[in-house]
């Protein structure tokens, strides 16, 4: 698998809709950074869990309305970081974090600022498909019900738009009363992908949102990332390089709690400028 | 073969012990369940014979060989060997219940040439009659049966005794007939009552003084006449304390005299005991003379008792069997039970119990009417004549007349109270006491103690558990948790022990500072919580993130001490110094210091671990991912824990207040001693209770076994056990529907 990786990583992609797609989209043109639009920006991002230190001074701007992926092995702290863009990190012990990171010019660590509001402007899908015991409309509803939200009018609207944004309308639409425990783990993932949007976020974070799924269910989360790309700032972390390759216009390789290569996707699986990301990407190690 | 391949006695080994442990398990299980079952039915087979109607079995028939003319007395003694029939001569019977052959004939001592005219019968527990004699004077004789075990064999001698002497004692001092007499004869005074000839009653008061060496006695008589406003009066009656004198005549009409002043009795009250049109035939005193079970045409039997209206007793119907349909011949109360056996003319016997509205049996014992029926003393025979003068003896087997559903959950209106009620009485210290047997108030006071220990144990340890769990810092839930788990290892007889002997008088002692404690705590713990906030950054940074809690338990224990310093202050200040009488005198709520309120705080201590520590598990196995995908959503921590989390725990948020009150309700010792134990029908906080387990615990070892009373224990502790068994089934039905429900994933 690696080994295929290693000789044609951007052309081996499987011939599938998705890739067409994303073929077609950044077909030709090359992704600039520089001339981004910057939704996120990382200040020499330090974190330590304990006295272990996890982030060792990142900085990067993730662009606006683009897909970034952060690549990287197992513990190198690309996890952690995208936690940090919501302050996940928070919840766990004994973590310590220095250096800004700004949302729109606001440093979303000011202690001034309402942590459940900068949640709610930077969405997250975890790993794990994770529905509240509830039904697949009180699921969706969820986030407009804890912004005081109760208008029934206001609510069908919205669950209708975000499951249709989800792809899981047509599914679901004759059985919105049912628990939403009672969905397949892609069609999980995807309600939650609804429940995250429903509230209209700036980011949404994916954290390895396809690694607990089938390959068609995959598929269809990568479908729906291309096609919330134009309302949404995404960062997705993937430990599946040609996920990674096939989803994202940016992308970030991290090792070691260090910000190792940042660029765009094609550039940096074609021509990687870094001996450690093409140690990597080749299937060195990882 | 490859290496690691196990040798075959290691596999046979390994699947040996596989089996032997899944064969353990099953037995080990299937034994639960085995004896639960087991326990239950042996509840059921003790309790069952209760329920049991009465069976009459048939025994020998027999004319009397030397038949006396009209037998005007009929009885039957304890072992229902040896009968005895008066005659209107003068002439007692006794003769062998087996075959009728005479055993004994005695002429009672009468003045020469006088005719017994009347006859009249004492309490029914005590075998004594008054022969009213056609010369105006009475006779008042007793038969005996001495016992003697000649050869080891049981010897019956019966005789007759004289208890006021063997001189008649003058009624109608004029000297004519007596057309009916009443006799009702206790330790110092004896009454006397007879209607002469011509309708007037003489009522004869009579008191005894028993001479110091014990063999004779003496007494002073007054006599007083009435003359009643009341024709043809054939039943004469006197009650047992004395103290009223009943007449009636066949059409049901009846008067009630007071006979508290013996010599200026009193009407007061006219009746009819019957309605328009049918016949009294038959009225009889229940045992301990005081209910009326009156007779009639129709074949119903009513039974009336005195309730005291105003200081005056006042004769009411209680309640009305109407199972035979011919008329009621005769009555005979059995002597130590308040049931009775009632014939009727068409030859048939019915067995009743009043207090249980049962009739146990209707059987026919002849073809012709019912003349006479008297019931052996210990209930378990009856003697009947018939009109033709033939005898039968019927076998009776009836062991728990009192019980019926009807006594043990409705309410029944006893001897003595002025309406019906819900009562638990099992002894008293007195012969002719009814046992009262209600459940009700039982399995209320067990819901009351659980309600009050779970309106005090539920909050607490919920909340308390929710803290522990989802705001707590890790370190100290590591202490916390444990220490509430090992007070469930308290004895719960010291809790109970303490509750009685401390906090009631305690609480007792500062109740406005117990009520002011329920304010003072949460708005003083509030009010810190603020000042906390408040202070500065670097002041709090002292306090790791998750320990503040521990700040709060010296500002618990201040707060406690104040609203307990300031209790006697606020009774001065509106309780007129004493609340435990404000209460009582202003408000009327009665005060008992060992009450609900010390139950509650004694009985939820212990139940709190219980519950804490369910629901504290069940909270912190909340998925944490389910935690994080509402934060990420943007909810606050408060609104994560109330849509998400509490909803996710309840189905073990619910078991938890369900094995607590499965523990509440079948915890003994804290309510043995802590309750008080009074068996009161009540809600209020101020009162005790008695509950189904306490009460097994207080009477099961005084009660003899197999007893009604043993037996209604029994019931008690199948109800509980049906109790608990419903309680539990209920919560673990609810319990899988709310996993189904909200189970993660």
């Amino acid at each position: 698998m690696n080994d295929e990786t290693a000789n044609k990583p951007t052309l081996d992609r499987p011939a599938t809709h998705a890739i067409d797609i994303a073929n077609l989209q950044r077909g030709g043109e090359r992704m600039d950074l520089a001339q981004e639009d910057i939704a996120l920006k990382v200040e020499n991002l330090r974190l330590w869990y304990g006295e272990k230190q996890a982030l060792k001074g990142i900085d990067m701007d993730i662009p606006r309305t683009r897909v970034t992926a952060f690549i990287g092995p197992s513990g190198c702290g690309k996890s952690t970081l995208l936690r940090c863009f919501n302050r996940m990190n928070d919840l766990v012990d004994n973590v310590r974090i220095e250096g800004r990171i700004l949302l729109d010019d606001r440093d979303i660590y000011d202690p001034a600022l309402d942590v459940a509001e900068l949640r709610r402007r930077v969405g997250m899908v975890f790993q794990k498909p994770n529905p509240f015991p509830k039904s697949i409309y009180e699921n969706v509803a969820y986030g407009l019900r804890i912004q005081g939200i109760n208008d029934r009018r206001i609510l069908d609207e919205v669950v209708e738009k975000s499951l249709r944004r989800a792809a899981l309308w047509d599914e679901v639409k004759d059985r919105l009363q049912d628990n939403a425990l009672g969905l397949s783990g892609g069609q999980q993932q995807r309600l939650v992908i609804a429940r995250a949007v429903a509230v209209e976020p700036e980011v949404l974070l994916l954290d390895e949102p396809a690694s607990a799924l089938d390959p068609i269910s995959t598929l269809k989360i990568e479908e729906l990332i291309y096609e919330l790309k134009s309302n949404y700032t995404i960062v997705i972390v993937t430990h599946n390089m040609q996920q990674a390759a096939r989803v994202s216009d940016y992308t970030a390789f991290m090792y070691m709690g260090e910000l190792i290569e940042f660029g765009d996707t094609d550039g940096l699986f074609t021509n990687p400028k870094k001996k450690q990301t093409e140690d990597y990407i080749t299937g060195r190690y990882g | 073969m490859s290496a690691f391949e196990p040798s075959l006695s290691y596999r046979r080994w390994r699947h040996l012990k596989d089996r032997l442990a899944k064969h353990g398990v099953a037995i080990g299980g299937v034994g639960v369940i085995v004896a639960i079952t087991l326990i239950f039915f042996y509840l059921l087979l003790v309790v069952l014979p209760l329920f049991k109607p009465a069976e009459m079995e048939a025994g020998p028939s027999f004319s009397l060989t030397d038949a006396p003319q009209a037998i005007h007395y009929l009885t039957v003694d304890e072992y229902v060997e040896v009968g005895l029939a008066v005659d209107e001569a003068g002439r007692a019977l006794f003769f062998s219940t087996a075959d009728g052959h005479p055993l004994e004939r005695i002429d009672i001592e009468l003045p020469p040439g006088a005719r017994v005219t009347a006859l009249g019968k004492g309490d029914p527990a005590i075998e004594i009659l008054a022969l009213g004699l056609d010369n105006g004077q009475v006779v008042v004789v007793k038969p005996v049966y001495k016992i003697s075990y000649p050869d080891d064999r049981r010897h019956i001698t019966p005789t007759l005794e004289y208890p006021l002497g063997t001189d008649p004692i003058d009624l109608d001092e004029d000297g004519a007939p007596l057309r009916a007499v009443a006799l009702q004869m206790g330790e110092e005074q004896a009454t006397l009552a007879a209607v002469g000839e011509s309708g007037q009653v003489f009522v004869a008061n009579l008191a005894i003084e028993e001479s110091f060496l014990g063999e004779g006695f003496s007494f002073e008589q007054e006599n007083t006449v009435i003359e009643p406003d009341l024709d043809d009066i054939r039943y004469l009656l006197v009650s047992g304390p004395q103290t009223e004198l009943y007449l009636a005549n066949g059409d049901g009409n009846a008067l009630l005299y007071d006979l508290r002043d013996p010599t200026e009795p009193e009407l007061l009250q006219r009746l009819d005991l019957t309605p328009p049109g049918v016949r009294l035939t038959s009225l009889r005193f229940l045992t301990g003379s005081v209910s009326l079970m009156v007779g009639d045409s129709r074949g119903h039997i009513a039974q009336w008792f005195p309730v005291n209206e105003r200081g005056r007793p006042r004769l009411v119907h209680v309640r009305e069997f109407a199972e035979q349909d011919a008329a009621i011949t005769d009555i005979a109360p059995e002597h130590g039970r308040r049931g009775f056996v009632a014939a009727d003319a068409k030859g048939r016997l019915g067995v009743y119990y009043t207090t249980s509205e049962r009739l146990l049996a209707l059987a026919p014992v002849t073809d012709v009417p019912v003349a006479k029926v008297a019931v052996s003393p210990r209930a378990d025979a009856a003697l009947v004549l018939d009109a033709q003068g033939r005898l039968h003896v019927f076998r009776i087997h009836n062991e728990h007349p009192e019980i019926s559903f009807k006594s043990l959950w409705g309410k029944v209106w006893y001897e003595g109270y002025s309406e019906p009620a819900h009562l638990w009485q099992s002894s008293a210290a007195t012969t002719d006491f009814e046992p009262k047997f209600s459940l009700t108030p039982l399995a209320l006071g067990t819901l009351k103690a659980a309600f009050y220990a779970m309106l005090v144990a539920v909050p607490l340890a919920i909340m308390g558990a929710i803290y522990t769990a989802y705001f707590m810092s890790p370190g100290l839930r590591r202490v916390v948790k444990p220490t509430i788990e090992i007070m469930e290892a308290l004895p719960t007889v010291i809790l109970g022990f303490l509750a009685g002997l401390w906090l009631a008088p305690y609480v007792e002692a500062h109740l406005p500072g117990i009520f002011a404690s329920l304010l003072i705590l949460p708005a003083g713990v509030l009010l810190f919580a603020y000042l906390w906030q408040r202070l500065p950054r670097t002041l709090r940074a002292h306090v790791p993130d998750g320990w503040e809690p521990l700040l709060l338990l010296p500002v618990l224990a201040a707060l406690t001490a104040l609203a307990m310093w300031l209790s006697y202050p606020m009774e001065e200040l509106f309780f007129e110094g004493d609340m435990r009488n404000w209460l009582a005198n202003d408000l009327g709520i009665p005060f008992d210091q060992r009450n609900a309120i010390v139950v509650g705080l004694a009985m939820g201590f212990a139940v709190i671990p219980t519950i804490f520590s369910i629901t504290e598990d069940a909270i912190f196995q909340v998925p944490k991912h389910l935690t994080f995908g509402s934060l990420a959503l943007g909810a606050t921590p408060w609104q994560t824990l109330t849509r998400v989390v509490i909803l996710t725990a309840s189905p073990g948020i619910f078991s938890a207040v369900m094995i607590g009150l499965g523990r509440a309700v079948g915890e003994t010792m804290i309510v043995l001693m802590a309750t008080g134990n009074t068996p009161v029908m009540d809600w209020s906080p101020f009162q005790g209770m008695r509950t189904l387990s306490a009460n097994i615990a207080v009477e099961m070892p005084e009660s003899e076994v197999d007893s009604t009373h043993y037996r209604v224990l029994f019931l008690a502790a199948l109800v509980l056990f049906l109790f608990t068994f419903a309680v539990n089934t209920a919560a673990e039905m609810v319990r899988q529907r709310l996993r189904k429900k909200y189970s993660s994933l």
